[in-house]
């Protein structure tokens, strides 16, 4: 499943800021319909309407929080350059020599 | 919180979390109910034979028949599944300081009528004394009681207010 979401790309996962934003909504989301839910259950004296409503409250949340939406997505994490491989060589090439050049 | 699973498992965690707390505030609303009714209880035709038990001994049974009032309607709410009443005879021999005997009973669901006005019902299960000492006996008490069996909670068991007390005839009727 993440492979379909994330087709070789990192700009496909929720960012770190993304992923507090979407558990600070799902949590919200559900909060409010377990209260709703449970005036109303009380109201027609039926818990499993409770149920149900916190039921469509879980729907509602995974829909809005399950997927990379663009809004999760807005503080991507920048990465440093690609170190060249050739000029690592020639630093650690050059540590060596000055170690070489202490033990003398 | 990074992949779609964990979010799916993180959200699921929390929702159950959710529903348990629910769960637990529907049982408070409902824990301070008294889940008491005014009943009556009527009997006619009393009489005792003289029979034996499945088991093969001698022993008096009991015989008649009931009426039944009881408004239970105010009893259900929303954590009420059933309610499940009983009548019990009780009296005392010189055998036992306590005979309880359970004479009839009814499951009420939910939505049922519950607003019982029973004109006259045979008793359902067999009235057995323990010996031979229910022919004369002029003190057995009848009490309705009930479970009230919840969606979530503890299992309450109420006397009904208003015991009937009957007697039996001095005479074996064949």
């Amino acid at each position: 499943m993440e492979l379909i979401l994330r087709p070789g790309s990192s700009s496909m996962v929720q960012d770190y800021h993304g992923q507090k934003l979407a558990e600070q909504i799902f949590q919200a989301v559900i909060v409010v319909f377990a209260a709703v839910g449970f005036v109303w259950g009380y109201y027609c004296e039926q818990f499993v309407q409770t149920i149900y409503i916190l039921g469509a409250g879980f729907a509602l949340s995974c829909v809005l929080t399950l997927p990379p939406w663009p809004i999760y997505r807005r503080n991507p994490v920048s990465w440093q350059k690609v170190v060249d491989k050739s000029e690592m060589q020639e630093t650690t090439s050059a540590k060596k020599s000055k170690r070489k050049e202490r033990s003398k | 919180m990074n992949s779609v699973l964990s979010r799916a498992n993180t959200i699921f965690a929390f929702t159950l979390s959710v529903l348990a707390f629910l769960t637990f505030s529907c049982f408070m609303t409902t824990a301070f109910n008294t889940n008491a009714a005014n009943i009556t209880v009527r009997t006619s035709d009393h009489i005792v034979k003289s029979a034996f038990t499945p088991y093969g001994a001698r022993a008096d049974r009991g015989f008649f028949s009931l009426g039944l009032k009881a408004d239970l309607e105010q009893i259900f709410n929303w954590n009420v599944k059933q309610l499940f009443l009983y009548i019990t005879a009780e009296y005392e021999s010189e055998n036992n300081k306590l005979n309880q005997v359970v004479i009839w009973d009814k499951i009420i669901p939910r939505g049922a009528k519950s607003n019982l006005d029973l004109k006259t019902i045979k008793i359902k299960y067999p009235f057995f004394d323990d010996g031979q000492t229910l022919k004369g006996k002029d003190n057995v008490t009848l009490t309705l009681s009930w479970n009230v069996i919840p969606n979530a909670g503890l299992l309450p068991r109420i006397v009904g207010t208003g015991n009937t007390v009957i007697s039996f005839p001095n005479e074996y009727t064949r």
